[in-house]
């Protein structure tokens, strides 16, 4: 059965981005599901089972963080891999979103190198 | 302050990496530019050890061409998703003027990006901050990359 990933982004521009990076990285998956922020993915995870998430920092309503937060707190969801897409790079902040549950962090832009290198691991 | 080279080259990464496109930078301009026809314009703010803000100001015709080049698709009016791109471009130049800045990520808060559009508009800023513009030049015209900083 094929793999779905849910991409987490208040851009809508940036989700297509990171859909085609995943074809182009050589990252099949059966569906993709789509949320503009944290509230929203919580919501799309309540009726869907995915494999992978891949979550924006900086969001409005509920930000990456506060969403690693939430879902490590959500026994039905909190084994689903986590990879931080941000244009927020800091190690800091890096560390913050590890600490809290996140697999791994690409910084935006990213290359489809990059995101095969940390995605794949995962998968 | 960022150096205009530094600029250049997160301006650079982005398009190359983002967008497929090349961009060939100008001449660093020190004036403010705040009259812009026909364009749109997406800017980050940053607050904290610096404030001040990123902008990318783009013609109309220009911003649907980096649209479709974005998204893989023909983009033929202004509409949502220009200005989520033109956006999103501010969003990311923000992020690596802020890594270049910031020795921790929370010196620096970068807001959310907003975009402005109009067929003729004007932005005003302080007088107190440093500015540096850099026009480039890419398929079907050419925009401008400004920063205006302050540091505290």
């Amino acid at each position: 059965m094929g793999k779905k990933v849910l991409i987490v982004d208040d851009s809508s521009t940036m989700r297509k981005i990171v859909t085609r990076c995943l074809r182009q990285a050589g990252l099949e998956f059966e569906e993709v599901l789509e949320a503009g922020d944290g509230q929203e993915a919580l919501q799309v995870l309540q009726g869907a089972k995915v494999d992978l998430i891949l979550s924006d920092i900086n969001m409005p309503n509920m930000d990456g963080l506060a969403f690693l937060k939430e879902k490590a707190g959500n026994d039905a969801i909190k084994d689903i891999p986590v990879v931080m897409i941000s244009t927020e790079s800091g190690d800091d902040i890096v560390t913050e979103a590890k600490k809290l549950g996140a697999a791994g962090s690409i910084k935006k832009p990213f290359t489809p190198d990059q995101v095969n290198e940390t995605i794949m691991p995962l998968i | 302050m960022v150096e205009p080279q530094e600029l250049i080259s997160f301006t650079q990464e982005i398009f190359s990496t983002m967008i497929m496109m090349d961009v060939r930078p100008g001449e660093p301009i020190t004036g403010k530019y705040e009259f812009f026809q026909s364009s749109i314009t997406g800017m980050v703010g940053l607050a904290g050890k610096y404030k001040g803000m990123i902008a990318i100001h783009v013609p109309d015709n220009v911003a649907k061409t980096i649209t479709g080049n974005f998204l893989g698709c023909g983009v033929e009016e202004i509409n949502e998703d220009v200005h989520d791109a033109i956006g999103e471009l501010a969003n990311m130049l923000g992020g690596s003027i802020k890594a270049c800045l910031a020795e921790s990520s929370k010196d620096i808060e970068l807001s959310l990006p907003t975009t402005v559009l109009g067929m003729q508009y004007s932005l005003q800023s302080q007088d107190d901050v440093k500015v540096m513009t850099i026009p480039f030049s890419v398929e079907g015209g050419e925009f401008l990359v400004e920063i205006q900083l302050q540091e505290k």
